[in-house]
């Protein structure tokens, strides 16, 4: 861990620490401060990444881990997003900020942690501040709903950790170490470690049943249909693939080092990846609530980053977290424009619904232009990393995966437009007609997010050279 | 600016420029379409002249790249087929002065000139692609000829019949010419004749695919059928310009191009080739013998007079040949004439229903002689020129010694006769029926045409020297064909004696015919058409149940079903089978994701122990 990625994990746990004392009696206080101080680390991450200085040298200048800069860009941006929304959305259900604030920013702490810690047992610690600070704000408001979720959030992910701690004990007996670093040079060295291997591999169940990939999916759609509404759109959008996907694709990476005997494991990544995909593609369909549908779409889109992942080739790599940034915004803006729904007309469930487009011309178009970008249309970003995940799988010779994810694509545009019609658009329902837009506060951050969605599919050659500039030439190969 | 660039482009411009010229002037169309078509015949004579001598005009331009040029070449053959396609375009330019029912004047000399000007450049292409591509252009115009004749529905759908009978023939044709020009790697027909295609295996296909082409614009069964429709729904100077000259002209001379000229056919192509003719002989005169309408009578002896000329052609030998081209000339003077009549007695009388004419020759002494003359040139009567070109082709077919062939052709000749016969009794003889009282002669602008044709009759029987000195001999020559016989002159040998025999039987046969039907002369024919088997037979033709056209629009409804369910049953697989799967999968999967914790545990538990089994197996803890 760096000195100056440290700031990023400290500064919010402090935040987290003042508010309780401070703005106990005022929860506006509290709000301010949570988006202060998140804003403030977008700002300086962004200003990292996005300096004319660094976008002039192609990103040659970045010294450091790129994979986990852009994941502390997407965090911050995610974060400050779900926080600025809860602040107006909050109201009269019981929440009380006090400690809401308090445990999103400890979860932005611990994600922070996550990305940036260099060794596997640093990362599962914060996995773990990360999970019990989840259970904690599925719960956040009144509801019963969000018991049950949190109860089978952690219920059900418990044996990941089992599988993890394992892991990491079969790992300290056979390499005797949990750096990334380490690790690497035993790989390289060559010799044959059929129990680091087998570590390895435990792990990696441990982390695929937390990102909630098919089989293990089981938890998700109970959760994020439970949570609280902002804190779905944050559990969907960075939570689970903090402490999920992210560990995946960084095992992947070793795994693709082995010479031979891993090449299994990465089968079936592979294979699970598509499992996923087609699962999570075929039960978003006939969903009535709107946020076990977008849950299952999770499911899939996450399958495509396992996909990739397993593939584990420097194309395949710059795919799969170019996806897992994107499904942030685009999973993020829809789960957001679910909590308006809710607060707009009462419901989500899509059978009530229809003709919403009237009443809410800006929940409608973000919606579609996140989910364009989910079903991976072009110039939007989801296009771009669809695009060189199929390249990658076809370029490798896989060539049955590749065209089942461009299918399955198309299966994804399907279910959205199924989605886009019983809600926004068709004959006015009973909900429609008394339902109004959202206030502004609550718009702007799907705003932000489609803006973000649409500038990074244009903007995509800029994107492009960052990820093959600091993943794929420096980590990777 | 060379000079066969003339009788293409001009007429081309002049029948845009046609389009241009306002309807409130008079006379202006006409005369400017006579004006140009005049000064193509002489451009064509021009262009005959040199090539009598050797020298051939030729315009070669760079066209499409990779060999594939716009050339065009008036060799001997070319130069005559040209003269003849000026002369007609001409006559029929003058005819059509005052002739009213010809649709809009504007429309109809738009017609005439485009018609003229892709039909000189079929004649002259040297390459077979620039052939191709006049060739569909005629398609164009035959289209709208026929539909813009009449403002009918029945016209409308004449036009297009004869539209598809010749599109999907050009399309065969289109497959002849690239699989010819493969074979022989060039597409220049000069080049190709140097080195003569066989009919082995592709070849084989080749020719036939350009034989579809050749045949179906001349009009041969089974390709004939929208002729005769057309000469109900469309004007006798469309008749009298289109099937009856321009389409027997290029057709026959494609004919002749490819049997002689580019490929070396052998005796099953030459038998053939002689059974189509005496096919298409026998099956349209026998039609042309019961009809009751002028002009649709004479349009099944169209079909029947290219029977002949195929007929001779197949023959494969010079004489036969001579006589094949012979007859494509003669037919189209004669049978130019023929309509024309037909035109000028629907002008006057106003109707072509032969049993409402009778006893025209009082009021319309010119026109009478005029048919009169042509009537007994396509009958094959000496001295006029059909006598000549029908003995060639005799003589053709006796040499190849297949004597079915010559009896066939002689059948028919007894029959075009014995309708002739008929015809003319009955519009121009016989008692003229009250109504007609007050019917005058036509004008001069279309008696001169007629006049013209009538003559070439004349001189091309009796001076039969002259084509065969200035059109067929050379021909001949360009395909490098050298005919044993003379080409001309009258013999009193056993031919002349047989073709005696046969007037004579078409005479009795039209005077049994006359007493059978009490005194009526058009039905005169009554005693073959009612006859037993036969009349059963032309009861199914009547009702079109050879008309392989009206079988194949019959089955369209059908088929279009049958496309239709097919087109379902893909619907279905593309957008039925996927959602009715997608919506089983669906189902499965909510009632498995049911909520239910012990469940969700079991398959937890299930799936990890498989994974860790799985890699631990694999990655290798053992």
């Amino acid at each position: 861990m760096t000195i100056s990625l440290l700031q990023y994990m400290l500064i919010p746990l402090f935040s987290a620490l003042l508010i309780p004392f401070v703005a106990r009696r005022r929860g506006k206080l509290a709000e301010i401060f949570a988006n202060v101080t998140l804003l403030a680390g977008l700002i300086n991450i962004g200003w990292t990444l996005l300096s004319p200085a660094v976008l002039a040298s192609g990103f040659s200048v970045l010294a450091e881990d790129g994979f986990s800069l852009l994941m502390v860009l997407t965090i911050y941006l995610v974060g400050l997003c779900v926080s600025f929304f809860s602040a107006s959305y909050g109201q009269g259900r019981g929440v009380n900020t006090a400690y809401f604030y308090p445990l999103l920013l400890v979860s932005v702490a611990a994600m922070c942690g996550v990305v940036t810690s260099t060794d596997f047992f640093t990362l599962y610690i914060f996995v773990e501040v990360l999970a019990v600070a989840s259970f904690a704000l599925i719960t956040s408001d009144d509801g019963r709903e969000g018991v049950e979720g949190a109860i089978k959030y952690y219920l059900l992910t418990f044996p990941a950790s089992a599988a993890i701690m394992l892991g990491l004990a079969v790992m300290l007996l056979s390499a005797g170490t949990f750096s990334f670093d380490s690790i690497r040079i035993i790989v390289y060295s060559g010799a044959s470690a059929p129990a680091l291997v087998f570590s390895l591999s435990l792990l990696l169940l441990g982390f695929l049943v937390k990102s909630g990939v098919v089989p293990f999916h089981v938890w998700t759609p109970d959760a994020y249909q439970g949570a609280y509404a902002p804190v779905s759109a944050f559990l969907a959008g960075i939570v689970t693939k903090i402490s999920g996907v992210y560990a995946v694709v960084r095992i992947a990476m070793f795994l693709r080092l082995f010479e031979t005997g891993a090449f299994r494991l990465s089968e079936v990544l592979m294979f699970l990846g598509m499992v996923s995909i087609a699962v999570g593609a075929i039960a978003a369909m006939k969903q009535d609530d709107l946020k076990r549908m977008l849950a299952f779409s999770s499911v899939s889109q996450i399958g495509y980053i396992v996909l990739a992942a397993g593939l584990a080739t420097p194309l395949a790599f710059i795919g799969a977290v170019f996806h897992l940034f994107n499904h942030a915004t685009f999973k993020t803006v829809l789960f957001l424009n679910s909590a308006s729904l809710e607060k707009a007309a009462g419901t989500r469930d899509m059978t009530r619904l229809g003709g919403m487009e009237h009443p809410m011309p800006w929940t409608s178009w973000t919606s579609v232009i996140a989910m364009l970008s989910t079903a991976g249309i072009p110039p939007l970003s989801g296009f771009w990393s669809k695009l060189i995940i199929i390249i990658a799988l076809w370029d490798a010779g896989a060539v049955t995966y590749a065209v089942l994810a461009l299918l399955f694509s198309a299966l994804t545009l399907a279910y959205f437009l199924i989605m886009q019609r019983r809600i926004f658009f068709g004959k006015k329902s009973p909900a429609a007609e008394t339902a109004s837009e959202v206030s502004p506060a609550l718009l702007a951050p799907a705003v932000l997010m489609s803006a973000v969605i649409v500038a990074a599919g244009l903007l995509f050659p800029y994107f492009f050279s960052y990820l093959a500039e600091t993943i794929a030439s420096r980590m990777v190969l | 600016m060379n000079l066969l660039s003339i009788p293409v482009l001009l007429p081309l411009a002049a029948g845009l420029l046609i389009l241009a010229i306002s309807d409130r002037t008079r006379w202006l169309r006409e005369l400017l379409a006579i004006g140009v078509t005049a000064v193509c015949f002489l451009a064509a004579l021009n262009a005959l002249a040199p090539a009598l001598l050797g020298q051939h005009y030729q315009l070669t331009l760079p066209w499409l790249g990779g060999g594939m040029d716009f050339s065009l070449k008036a060799d001997q053959l070319s130069a005559f087929l040209l003269l003849a396609v000026s002369f007609f375009s001409l006559l029929v330019s003058f005819y059509a002065f005052s002739f009213p029912d010809k649709g809009k004047a504007k429309w109809f000399y738009f017609n005439v000139l485009l018609t003229q000007s892709f039909a000189a450049g079929a004649a002259l292409a040297d390459s077979l692609l620039a052939l191709l591509f006049f060739w569909e252009g005629l398609l164009v115009f035959l289209y709208t000829f026929i539909a813009l004749s009449r403002d009918t529905a029945g016209s409308r759908a004449t036009a297009m019949k004869a539209f598809l009978i010749n599109g999907v023939t050009d399309l065969c044709l289109l497959l002849g010419i690239g699989l010819t020009a493969y074979l022989a790697g060039t597409m220049s027909m000069s080049e190709i004749s140097a080195e003569k295609l066989t009919l082995n295996g592709w070849g084989g296909l080749a020719y036939v695919l350009l034989l579809i082409g050749a045949l179906s614009k001349a009009g041969a069964i089974p390709f004939h059928t929208w002729i005769p429709d057309a000469a109900v729904d469309s004007s006798a100077p469309f008749m009298a310009y289109v099937p009856a000259a321009i389409d027997k002209l290029l057709g026959i001379y494609f004919l002749a191009r490819i049997s002689i000229y580019l490929f070396q056919l052998n005796g099953a192509m030459q038998l053939v080739l002689m059974t189509i003719g005496a096919l298409t002989i026998i099956i349209a005169v026998m039609m042309a013998f019961v009809q009751q309408d002028y002009k649709r009578l004479l349009s099944y002896h169209a079909v029947s007079q290219t029977g002949y000329m195929i007929l001779g052609i197949g023959t494969l030998n010079p004489i036969g040949i001579a006589g094949g081209l012979f007859h494509m000339i003669n037919h189209a003077s004669y049978k130019s004439c023929l309509f024309m009549t037909a035109g000028a007695v629907e002008r006057q009388a106003g109707t072509g229903d032969l049993g409402k004419l009778g006893g025209l020759f009082r009021a319309m002494p010119v026109t009478a002689v005029c048919f009169v003359i042509a009537a007994a040139a396509i009958s094959g009567i000496a001295p006029f020129n059909g006598f000549f070109s029908k003995e060639l082709i005799y003589k053709g077919t006796l040499e190849t010694g297949w004597l079915s062939f010559f009896i066939a052709a002689e059948v028919g000749s007894l029959l075009t006769l014995a309708s002739f016969l008929k015809l003319g009794h009955s519009v121009f003889f016989d008692k003229r029926p009250d109504e007609l009282k007050d019917v005058s002669e036509a004008p001069f602008s279309m008696l001169l045409p007629m006049l013209v044709l009538a003559a070439v009759c004349v001189v091309f029987g009796f001076g039969a020297a002259i084509p065969a000195a200035y059109l067929i001999g050379p021909a001949l020559d360009n395909l490098s064909l050298f005919p044993e016989h003379a080409l001309s002159g009258f013999h009193f040998d056993n031919l002349y004696l047989v073709s005696v025999i046969v007037i004579l039987g078409a005479v009795m046969n039209h005077v049994y015919g006359y007493s059978a039907a009490r005194g009526k002369a058009s039905k005169s024919s009554d005693h073959i058409h009612y006859a037993p088997v036969l009349g059963w037979l032309y009861a199914l033709a009547e009702k079109r149940f050879f008309d392989p056209y009206e079988q194949l629009m019959k089955r369209v409804p059908d088929f279009s079903a049958l496309l239709y369910k097919a087109d379902r049953f893909f619907d279905w697989l593309t957008d039925g089978l996927p959602v009715a799967a997608a919506g089983r999968l669906n189902d499965l999967s909510r009632r498995f994701h049911s909520g239910s914790y012990p469940a969700y545990m079991l398959l937890m538990g299930l799936a990890m122990t498989l994974f860790v089994l799985f890699t631990a197996n694999s990655g290798g803890i053992k």
